[in-house]
């Protein structure tokens, strides 16, 4: 039905039009950055009287000093428990007794580290006054009273997210309500207050336990990328290894914070019913005391390269579940898009090439998706496929269907049609993303803080269309081999037997 | 009825404090708190208490009027051109609360394959292609609800992609092979359901509230997807989709004049009438209150969902409960979130919402999740606080702050024309005033502290409260019963699907044809057997000692296509029964009444067994036949099933098995086996019938007489004696 002159003029369309979506949408947006180096997006909608920020910062879990992961995320949660003068009842006696419990802390590691030497009574002694300390500390607390003004006020999607490259803080109000936003937001990374810190670890430990119950997706995607990734930090979940968050220390997150919160490393959108002169102002106004501090190092750990295939078995009484990765190079690679293109064929709606045969065909599977960049995308990192056997159908099964499927992929060449038509869908997936304050911040924020510069939303449209069949081939040709491979299922308990020949072979 | 989900893919990253904000309906504007006043020279940062706001831009609510198109189909329309694109939404007066009790499932099945199995010109796969080539969708999706039909593209493919959606709205081919596809799918779900702590407790919670018999508790299983074949489907669509029942809703990149002008162009063609639909069920009241465990030893967390059924969005007390639950357990301020998170670091997830549905109440849900060995301690922590919200009035500063969180966050009801949109019409399809949203936030800032108080006192009782927890009981820290309520465990096992629920797919109905074909042709043929208008017969019956009955003789009369009357002579006297397939009557000299409970399910079944219906089943009569081997089939209609099996040698009818249902206890399972074929009206009949019950002898019956075609008439069959 798609004959060759619709197919062309369709790819001239697509060429032509990310450039005039960008000029037309160009008029709606101001930047500009602070003497401080903090980078402001602002876009105006004024389709209602509501605003959403977005807040990034390039800094996430991947930058967690060793034995002290899940620390990124930490500093996450202590960014919702106020300033000097929000949430608390008094800061003068606070302050002395958050330096109490400290010193009492340090006393007990001291004491700990002893190691065989240590005095268990003393330990045990310290660590009753440190129960106390705390106490104390509290009673000086008002407690959750910042995110208490934002909910007063009308704020609605309040949140913050860590990631491995990146944290984000977000939230929507009332567009009249504007400066509430830049005097919370400015002051709780200028002069944020550590309070609450161990009660709000074992709050952390809860939503670990949360996220990994055994035999969970999030179980499974927790050891398949500690497995992918022998030295590269993306191993470590940004929630943090159990044992490393229970010995977190408050002097730790703050130095995290000193190091990686610099305002040339944040960069914030503001999309909505927004007056883009009065945010410059406000924004000098409440931004501008932020300090400038150098940049902090980046990553310098190179993943080396994988020997051979690795494998994670997970036992669980659950039903299985699969999923493959294969290296990658990060999102600066000129191959980036492609690997964006051939996640869109294999994985992208009822015509996509894993729904098609696993799950409609062969139905083998009722879920079978990729996924372009996992965990992250700014260093090497994973193309993934993740499958979820149907009723009666194993993994060792899925596998084997999914190796055939991509050994026709790299032998095949897609035909025209179907580049076209992911081109197609990620052009009208981009047009979609434009309809929502929220979103809008999100995408514009994580590419300027991503790529340097906002436009990337669009211009990566471009860089999309200029894939061809060959780039697929090609890539998919290097990727999909099986040295490159990690591969994590799901599997009833077993008892002692050699591996890898049953592997996989699981009940239903 | 909770909604199954397939996995998704989970993201990398680790979100704070995941406490959804407020499930608030919204007002129209926002009145702001004082006039402004000249800003004070300050510091250079002022204190938040201090900032002062200008009013609020107003919130221009489009006034969006319904147009009744000739057919009765009534459409609703919202231009927006900030984007090129179109959106599209048809709501139809269905949903899953009018499954059958023996086919769960019905209603998201015919949701799932509306769409997937294509229209009547191009397959489901024809369908994807196209449309994905153009990056639109059309899609299908049926709920407890409401059933709903959508599309979304870019304005310039809006012709073709309005033309398929027409198509799947209007003339759905439910193709076999995508209902198999569902089914696999469904199934997954269902394997999967024990899988997730936090889905167990939801669900069990759900289900337990609202009972586990009833549309709003009952969940789909193995056996009731089984029995679903593709006619139920048909039927279902056609009952409930019509253009009286529908409403369509199209917002987007376009002019609305034009648009009217296409849609009644389009759907000129859509003129299908039915009855009005009825009503959907009433919740049952009855209080399901206690506390259950369900035991599952691969978790690190209890995860616990109580509370007890709610109310609706029109209740008088809804604004003050909603202010009532968001101080207990709506948001980082709660005093869930303080006590049970902040200050013991039990939690990372907690929270209570009165989630009231427009039409039918809603469930109060206190929710989360904590280390197994803190379990007792949490779940008293929280009936302390519910206690506590009930005995004394909340502070002021409490009651402040959730009314200007409510209040405050309206204005996001509005900010976009597909949610300004929603509202309308959700007001319209369940019957709510136009202004409820404005008499909603007038509520809001009427609420006292006093409402409040009354409000919990009257509406919540913690002693009644279904308490379900999901964890391991061996590392709970001290046993659940220390809650002091007795604890009821739950058992998760999945059923497996019945023997007797044969799979319906393409290869098992064929071959259920061919053998039917085959047993018709023994007995004399198709023409012969659908010549029959009524039947008389006359029998002995002769009865195992154990059965407990004498032995009797019998004259049953039979009029097509389920008019089935017995007159008796017991050893006791004479019983007559009727009964019209549905319902019917007893009568002896003692007494007489209506057929009631497991009397009424035997008269039932015998209209169902009447030899004729059998052996003609699986036409346009709404019987489905489905092979099971070789001279076996099921056939099934409504809530009947029974076994033919067919003697492979003849082809004459040869056993017949059922589930004989007992006034107490579970059904029997029943064979029939035929034998003594006679020839009446060219037609091979069994003038012996032996029954066996759970595999033992109980019965044989005797033709004495056999006559059909000897111009019965209702009346007479109706006659009491």
């Amino acid at each position: 039905m798609m004959g060759h002159r619709l197919t062309l003029v369709l790819l001239l369309a697509a060429a032509v039009l990310p450039a005039q979506d960008v000029r037309e949408f160009e008029k709606k947006v101001t930047e500009f950055a602070l003497a401080n180096g903090l980078h402001f997006t602002v876009v105006e909608r004024h389709e209602a009287p509501v605003v959403s920020f977005h807040t990034f910062v390039n800094a996430g879990s991947a930058n967690d000093p060793a034995g002290e992961t899940g620390l990124a995320h930490m500093f996450e949660h202590m960014a919702f428990k106020g300033t000097e003068s929000i949430g608390t009842k008094n800061w003068a006696a606070e302050k002395k007794a958050l330096q109490d419990v400290e010193d009492i802390y340090d006393q007990m590691e001291a004491e700990r580290n002893k190691g065989p030497k240590a005095n268990q009574n003393q330990i045990d002694y310290l660590r009753m006054q440190l129960k106390q300390a705390i106490n104390v500390a509290q009673s000086d607390v008002e407690s959750n009273e910042y995110t208490r003004i934002i909910e007063e006020n009308g704020g609605a999607g309040l949140n913050a997210d860590t990631s491995f490259d990146y944290t984000e803080y977000f939230y929507s109000l009332p567009s009249n309500r504007i400066e509430l936003w830049f005097l919370l937001e400015s002051q709780r990374f200028l002069h944020p207050v550590f309070r609450e810190f161990y009660q709000e670890r074992d709050v952390v430990q809860e939503e670990n336990r949360m996220r990994n119950q055994p035999g969970s997706e999030g179980q499974l995607m927790r050891d398949f990328v500690a497995t992918a990734f022998a030295a590269f930090p993306y191993r470590n979940p940004p929630g943090g290894w159990p044992s490393d968050v229970d010995n977190l220390r408050r002097g730790m997150a703050q130095a995290f914070f000193d190091k990686y919160y610099v305002p040339a490393n944040i960069n914030l959108a503001i999309v909505g019913d927004v007056d883009p002169a009065q945010a410059r102002r406000l924004a000098e106004r409440y931004f501008g005391p932020m300090p400038a501090r150098p940049l902090p190092p980046l990553i310098h750990t190179v993943e080396p390269v994988q020997d051979g295939e690795k494998t994670a078995v997970v036992e669980s009484q659950s039903q299985p579940l699969f999923v493959a990765g294969f290296k990658r190079p990060g999102q600066d690679d000129p191959d980036d898009p492609v690997y964006e293109v051939i996640s869109l064929i294999l994985s992208g709606g009822r015509t996509s090439l894993l729904y098609k045969e696993l799950v409609q065909e062969k139905k083998i599977a009722i879920e079978a998706e990729a996924s372009p960049a996992y965990p992250s995308s700014r260093y090497p990192n994973l193309f993934v496929i993740f499958v979820a056997p149907a009723v009666g159908h194993t993994v060792v099964e899925n596998q084997k269907a999914l190796e055939d499927l991509l050994t026709r992929f790299v032998a095949q060449r897609i035909n025209a049609e179907t580049l076209q038509r992911v081109k197609t869908q990620a052009r009208a997936s981009l047009i979609r993303r434009l309809d929502s304050n929220a979103g809008l911040a999100s995408l514009l924020a994580a590419n300027y803080g991503s790529y340097g510069d906002w436009r990337k939303l669009f211009t990566q449209l471009d860089d999309l269309n200029k894939v061809t069949a060959e780039d697929v081939e090609r890539v998919a040709r290097s990727c999909f081999v099986a040295h490159n491979r990690t591969v994590a299922f799901t599997a009833a308990p077993s008892a002692l037997r050699p591996a890898p020949a049953n592997a996989g072979e699981n009940r239903q | 009825m909770t909604r199954l989900s397939v996995l998704a893919l989970v993201a990398a990253g680790y979100a704070a404090a995941q406490v959804p904000p407020p499930q608030q309906s919204a007002a129209a504007q926002h009145k702001s708190a004082a006039a402004p006043t000249p800003k004070a020279a300050a510091a250079p940062v002022p204190s938040w208490k201090d900032l002062v706001y200008p009013p609020l831009h107003t919130v221009a609510i489009p006034d969006v009027k319904s147009i009744t198109l000739p057919n009765g189909m009534k459409l609703y329309l919202l231009e927006d051109h900030e984007l090129p694109l179109v959106h599209g939404a048809a709501r139809i007066r269905t949903g899953n609360l009018f499954d059958p009790p023996e086919k769960i499932g019905l209603a998201t099945l015919t949701g799932m394959v509306l769409r997937t199995g294509g229209t009547r010109a191009k397959t489901g796969e024809q369908l994807d292609e196209e449309l994905e080539n153009i990056a639109a969708s059309v899609e299908s999706d049926i709920d407890e609800t409401l059933g709903s039909v959508s599309f979304s593209c870019l304005k310039e493919n809006l012709p073709e992609v309005l033309a398929d959606f027409h198509d799947v709205l209007t003339q759905p081919e439910f193709r076999q092979d995508k209902l198999d596809l569902a089914r696999t799918e469904l199934r997954g779900g269902i394997a999967r359901r024990n899988d997730e702590p936090q889905g167990i407790a939801e669900r069990e919670f759900t289900n337990t509230v609202y009972g586990k018999n009833t549309p709003y508790g009952w969940d789909i299983e193995y056996s009731t997807i089984n029995r679903i074949t593709r006619s139920d489907m048909v039927n279902f669509y056609r009952r409930y989709f019509f253009p009286a029942n529908t409403m369509l809703a199209i917002w987007g990149d376009f002019s609305a004049p034009e648009m009217k002008a296409r849609l009644e162009k389009l759907f000129a063609d859509w003129t299908v009438e039915q009855p009005p639909v009825p009503a959907f069920p009433p919740v049952p009241a009855k209080p399901a209150a206690g506390t259950y465990l369900a035991a599952k030893s691969d978790v690190t967390q209890t995860f616990f969902s109580m509370g007890q059924l709610g109310g609706v969005l029109k209740d008088k007390d809804y604004p003050a409960l909603e202010i009532m639950a968001d101080i207990l357990g709506g948001g980082f301020q709660s005093r869930l979130f303080r006590k049970v998170r902040t200050e013991m670091g039990n939690a990372y997830e907690i929270e209570a919402d009165w989630d009231a549905n427009y039409d039918h109440p809603g469930l109060f849900l206190i929710s989360g999740s904590t280390k197994s060995v803190s379990t007792v301690e949490t779940l008293q922590a929280i009936l302390e606080e519910v206690e506590r919200i009930r005995s004394t009035e909340v502070s002021e500063e409490e009651l402040k702050t959730a009314k200007d969180a409510a209040l405050n966050s309206l204005v996001f009801a509005f900010d976009t024309k597909a949610k300004t949109l929603g509202r309308i019409l959700n007001y319209e399809y369940y019957g709510y005033p136009r202004d409820f949203i404005q008499q909603y936030q007038r509520a809001i800032e009427a609420v006292t502290r006093a409402d409040v108080l009354r409000a919990a006192k009257q509406h919540l009782a913690p002693n009644d409260f279904t308490i379900v927890a999901v964890g391991n009981p061996e590392q709970f820290g001290q046993p659940l019963a220390k809650l002091g309520r007795p604890v009821t465990a739950i058992d998760l096992t999945i059923p497996e699907p019945k023997k007797e629920a044969a799979q319906a797919d393409a290869a098992s109905l064929a071959k259920g044809r061919e053998i039917m074909a085959r047993v018709q042709r023994a007995v004399g043929g198709a023409g012969k057997l659908a010549a029959v208008r009524d039947f008389t017969v006359t029998q002995y019956d002769r009865f195992d000692p154990s059965a407990g009955r004498l032995d009797s003789s019998e004259t049953d009369r039979w009029i097509a296509p389920s008019y089935l009357r017995q007159d008796s002579r017991e050893t006791s006297g004479p019983l007559s029964m009727y009964c019209d397939g549905k319902l019917g009557w007893f009568s002896t000299p003692r007494g007489a009444g209506p057929l009631r409970g497991a009397t009424l399910q035997e008269m039932r079944n015998e209209v169902f067994h009447v030899y004729f219906s059998l052996l003609e089943a699986g036409g346009e009569g709404g019987a489905s036949v489905v092979a099971v081997d070789d001279r076996t089939v099921e056939i099934s209609a409504g809530d009947q099933i029974a076994r033919l099996a067919i003697d492979a040698a003849t082809g004459l009818p040869q056993q017949l098995l059922y589930d004989s249902p007992r006034p107490s206890g579970p059904a029997q399972p029943m064979e029939e086996e035929y034998s003594d074929f006679h020839e009446v009206n060219g037609i091979q009949v069994p003038f012996h019938v032996t029954y066996r019950q759970g595999g033992k002898y109980l019965a044989e019956s005797a033709v004495s007489q056999y006559r059909i075609n000897t111009g019965l008439q209702l009346e007479d069959l109706e006659r009491r004696p």
